[in-house]
């Protein structure tokens, strides 16, 4: 008899005990109505993004001459894990120095690891802060050249976010079109960011093979922005 | 983002304040666009045309009028229905966005307010897509099965919360609740026959479940509302709303009519006018302590007894925290696994209308109805003397509508406020509960039916049986 | 609680299901083939290798600076503890001396990527639980907070590649350090309001207590580790076991629970985890030294010396360790992974034998596991 009172007591303790917390539960629950949401009103407002966020690629240029800052140099090209950067550069006949004519990326392959920002010697293609790349087919996920190059105002911004040391203002050069071997010269002084031994070496062996082939005429063409382009380093 | 600092119970009191405002003109709007288009429905099927027709010479006027009049309530049920499915799965999602911070669908219409009528409208031109070799016959009606019910069900209701309006006496049966505890049991048939016509194993396991729970809680919330009949002395709930009129104490919550002495008593005490406190006492109380006791035990049992029908009431309709014939994470998504387009809808709007019916029935059982909850001696409109000066304010505004149109009766519409006001609160607490609990598991929920609830509810029946001999009920 | 299961009158069949590899409760494309009487079930057999993406292969056909970027994705929940298994083992055969405040940086991110994977798990534990519609948000408003701060280092929320070999990759500035210690601050008050919710739940109670009992024998043959072993009763932590980087100089309680290795204790387990983390993160943020955090130089042709060597950190769900052969090229020659959700994944058959379907859910949710980390 008194066991079964006990447990009749010990029930009813144990069904307050629950109750209890149960009430407990929802109170804080109901407590987080007088918060504030947490939500973000993306399409509304865009999220602020740290200047490190590793959004869809880009290539800078110069932000006060705007001349394109990439030299060929094909590191990202090497060590991009998805092999998505596809870079055709033409050795100029005039400077021989490797001329950019176009530069592809496969947004569609890329996978932002943020490699080819890292092993860029110019700090030419870095991550933008930019995510919408949407599409409705794959071929126009891949970014040319033209798609690629920042304007001056969006590089000096994203120099400026990232830290990164500005580049050096190309030597005065009143000889453009001097002879190649002349040319090697300044550039191998020039060089402003010099955190990559000489790696072009490869490239510049091969690129004579191809400079035969191409036109002059479609290298001016790219380049037409800023004529001596060829000479930053 | 920004990190939140020290979050202390009302120092953030203003930090929401305006997700909570949108939340309850959200409410409102949406609230006075139901009970609108339910009332013109119902006024002008009702009302309007049988005024019309009884001027005509028309031959079957009479009759014509008296079909019409039948059909009002059927037809405000109809129109309530859809509607009211659509607000309230928007204001459960409105909510359980308050409740985790976060905004709630806003994107259609000011504020996301038709966000749900969007989704009715992509749900019905969805693909009807039934599963090969499924029962194709069983698979389309178990969603009929299912929804039927919760439209039969719900008319001996409309009676008891629009304070007896003549309109609705038409469904009003003596065997009110008996009626609509019966109709409450026959979903469960559509459950079964979804998941086992849907030939898939998960919604096979899920019907089943279904069954197997709605028996068990079928008994302890049929005796709960059993145990309030035995004190009520009847099954009509019009009656049984009427009995509870009169403020808070009278309600069956509070003794089911075992403070009603007590409510008079103290009413004899304020109004210093009939019969002393004493008195009343005594013809309502006569066995002195034992009385009290007795009443004491009521007011205990009835209080437990709601608790009991709110659990019972969970479960019977698979609301979380008793949702297993539809565990997400468990049986995909149990019985109706295999419904697509118009047929997953009626299931969705069948479960929210038995969530919307089981409220009213505890606002109905319970909470008294379409009643005030101060007692008549705390209300001042109870009082001639305020009454009446504002009535005669208004009355030339009133008049109009309420003598010569009829499209509003005054004890209709306040009795009407309060049951939309103690059910959707009840709605809204079947939201915060299932913003937090978890699932139960299927042979503890059969425990915790056949050997927790069922015994409480049974001691509780006898205990009633008792107590109420020791209490004059209604003198 | 037992639940009988036969009766003798009535001849009943087995029902075989598939649970998953798509159902909305395995974390991924795990397959269940469950024999089931009823609803409790007779056999487990676990199908493994939907998500196989042949890490080890890959690992040996890329460089080791771009395999760096690779392995955040083998345990897609804690990135920070795959970096720093590689980045160990390669430390190890290479003989770099790894800078302080590296070393410091380490430890701070991987104590809260620790707190953002439990975060996950609480998450969705509760959803395997049932309680789909408000708890689990709670975790996510804090775990997002911890992948703002990652983004912010590292540029993502989850591939962070920040742990590198040889140090880590960014150092952060001041205003980070300084939102990390107001995370600290608050982030205790937000596990007292969780388990106000879940721990003293009756429901919670009933469903995780006594469930899914792992012993300490069964864990131990079944080489379980990490939180779900020390629920079982079982001491043993690397980070005091085998102490490496600069946990030696870090006062904290490995929480050990209790002693029945029940569902219940798992969840215990990690919570505690939680709170210590952030302990541990309160003190790195004292002792950071200034220096520098890069002592070998990251480009292209970063190379490891020819040796082999393995290394294993205490990741959120146990012993993550890494074997690797090298051959002095910019190329590893061999690779190996020692998964924890591996080896924990083994234990869910003996676990389930003779449990209700409900219960797979609340004993596989407890043992935290990720399913690219077990298929690799």
């Amino acid at each position: 008899m008194f066991n079964l009172i006990g447990s009749a007591i010990n029930g009813v303790k144990h069904a307050l005990g629950g109750l209890y917390q149960v009430k407990r539960g929802l109170e804080t629950v109901a407590m987080h109505t007088w918060r504030e949401p947490t939500t973000e009103a993306y399409p509304d407002k865009a999220p602020e993004l740290p200047p490190h966020f590793r959004g869809r690629l880009a290539l800078t240029v110069n932000p006060e001459t705007g001349e394109n800052l990439c030299i060929s140099c094909r590191q990202c090209e090497r060590v991009c894990p998805d092999k998505c950067i596809e870079i055709t550069a033409n050795k100029s006949t005039e400077t021989n120095k490797l001329e950019l004519i176009d530069f592809k990326i496969d947004h569609g392959l890329c996978m932002f690891c943020g490699l080819c920002t890292e092993v860029c010697p110019t700090y030419c293609i870095i991550n933008t802060n930019d995510f919408e790349m949407a599409d409705y087919t794959r071929s126009s996920l891949i970014y040319d050249l033209k798609k690629l190059t920042l304007t001056q105002e969006e590089s000096a911004y994203y120099f400026a976010a990232k830290e990164m040391p500005l580049p050096k203002p190309k030597p005065a050069k009143p000889a453009a079109p001097a002879a190649g071997a002349a040319a090697a010269k300044p550039a191998a002084e020039a060089k402003p960011t010099a955190t990559v031994s000489p790696k072009p070496a490869p490239e510049s062996a091969k690129a004579p093979e191809t400079t035969a082939d191409k036109p002059a005429k479609e290298v001016e063409k790219k380049e037409s922005p800023s004529t001596d382009t060829p000479s930053v380093n | 983002m920004k990190i939140d600092g020290t979050v202390v119970r009302g120092d953030h009191f203003s930090g929401n304040i305006a997700e909570i405002r949108k939340f309850a003109v959200m409410s409102l709007s949406w609230l006075t666009v139901i009970f609108v288009a339910v009332w013109g429905v119902c006024w002008a099927l009702g009302i309007f045309i049988p005024m019309c027709l009884a001027n005509s010479s028309f031959d079957f006027a009479a009759i014509l009028s008296e079909v019409c009049k039948a059909l009002t309530p059927i037809a405000a049920v109809l129109v309530f229905i859809p509607i009211n499915a659509m607000f309230m799965v928007l204001m459960e999602r409105r909510a359980l966005a308050l409740f985790t911070r976060r905004n709630g669908p806003n994107r259609v219409g000011p504020d996301g307010a038709l966000q749900t009528a969007a989704d009715a409208v992509k749900l019905l031109l969805k693909e009807d897509i039934t599963p090969t070799g499924a029962d194709a016959l069983m698979f389309t009606l178990a969603p009929i099965i299912f929804f039927a019910p919760s439209i039969f069900g719900a008319l001996p209701l409309l009676a008891a919360v629009t304070n007896n309006h003549k309109l609705f006496q038409i469904v009003d049966l003596p065997t009110g609740i008996f009626y609509v505890l019966a109709a409450s049991s026959v979903p469960v048939v559509g459950i079964v026959m979804g998941g086992w016509a849907s030939n898939n194993k998960y919604s096979l396991m899920g019907g089943l479940r279904s069954a197997a729970q709605a028996i068990s809680y079928e008994i302890p919330l049929v005796l709960s509302l059993v145990t309030i009949c035995l004190l009520a002395g009847t099954l009509d709930v019009v009656s049984i709303a009427y009995q509870q009129s009169g403020g808070l104490l009278n309600w069956n919550i509070l003794g089911g009519g075992a403070l009603i002495g007590l409510n008079k008593a103290i009413a004899a005490l304020v109004s210093s006018s009939g019969a002393p406190f004493a008195e009343v006492m005594n013809a309502y109380y006569p066995y002195g302590w034992l009385s009290f006791v007795g009443a004491a035990v009521l007011c205990m049992c009835t209080v437990i007894l709601f608790g009991v029908y709110l659990i019972g009431a969970c479960a019977e309709i698979n609301r979380i925290p008793f949702d297993l014939p539809e565990a997400e994470s468990e049986l995909v998504s149990g019985y109706n696994t295999e419904y697509s387009g118009i047929k997953f809808a009626i299931f969705f709007l069948a479960e929210f209308t038995n969530l919307f019916i089981v409220s009213t029935i505890a606002v109905v059982m319970f909470l008294g109805s379409g009643d005030c909850p101060l007692p008549t001696w705390l209300n001042p409109l109870s009082y001639p003397a305020v009454y009446e000066p504002l009535a005669k304010a208004l009355s030339p505004v009133l008049s109009v509508l309420i003598n010569d149109l009829h499209l509003i009766n005054p004890p209709t519409f306040w009795a009407a406020l309060w049951v939309i006001f103690k059910t959707y609160s009840l709605i809204f607490f079947a939201i915060l509960v299932r913003g937090t609990l978890p699932r139960f598991r299927i042979d503890q929920l059969m425990d915790f039916g056949w050997k927790r609830l069922i015994p409480i509810t049974l001691v509780i029946f006898v205990l009633v049986a008792f107590a109420r001999g020791v209490i004059n009920f209604h003198v | 609680m037992t639940i009988q299961t036969k009766l003798p009158e009535f001849k009943t069949d087995e029902m075989v299901i598939n649970l998953g590899p798509q159902h909305p409760a395995t974390h991924g494309v795990l397959r269940l083939i469950l024999t089931l009487d009823g609803e409790v079930v007779k056999h487990t057999e676990p199908v493994l290798g939907h998500l196989h993406r042949a890490q080890e292969w890959q690992g040996q056909n890329r460089t080791w600076f771009q395999y760096q970027a690779l392995i955040d994705r083998v345990d897609y929940l804690s990135g920070m503890f795959t970096s720093w298994a590689l980045s160990r083992a390669a430390e190890v055969i290479d003989g770099t001396e790894v800078p302080r405040r590296a070393e410091f940086l380490r430890v701070l991110c991987a104590e809260l990527n620790r707190i953002s994977s439990h975060l996950l798990w609480l998450g969705t534990y509760l959803i395997d639980l049932g309680a789909l519609y408000g708890f689990p948000f709670y975790p996510f408003i804090e775990r997002e907070k911890i992948l703002t701060f990652f983004e912010e280092i590292s540029g993502q929320r989850m591939m962070y590649n920040y742990i590198r070999i040889g140090g880590v990759q960014r150092d952060p500035k001041a205003e980070w350090f300084k939102k990390v210690e107001e995370f600290t601050k608050d982030f205790p008050k937000r596990v007292d309001e969780w388990e106000a919710i879940v721990t003293e739940n009756p429901i919670f109670l009933n469903r995780t207590k006594g469930i899914g009992v792992l012993t300490k024998e069964v864990a131990q043959a079944y080489g379980v580790t990490g939180p779900t072993l020390r629920a079982s009763g079982i001491d043993f932590d690397l980070r005091r076991f085998k102490p490496y980087s600069v946990y030696p100089e870090l006062k904290f309680d490995v929480p050990v629970y209790n002693k029945d290795g029940d569902t219940w204790d798992r969840y215990m387990a990690r919570i505690q985890e939680m709170r210590q983390s952030i302990e541990i993160i309160k003190q790195v943020l004292d002792m950071i030294p200034e220096g520098e955090i890069m002592s070998k130089k990251q480009n292209a042709g970063l190379r490891i010396k020819a040796g082999e060597g393995f290394a294993a950190v205490e990741s959120p769900r146990g012993i993550l360790g890494c074997y690797i052969t090298s051959n002095g090229s910019d190329k590893p020659y061999r690779f190996r992974w020692r998964n924890p959700s591996f080896s924990n994944l083994s234990v869910l058959p003996p676990l389930l034998e003779e449990r209700p379907i409900s219960d797979i859910m609340a004993i596989f949710g407890s043992l935290d596991i990720i399913l690219p980390d077990v298929d690799r």
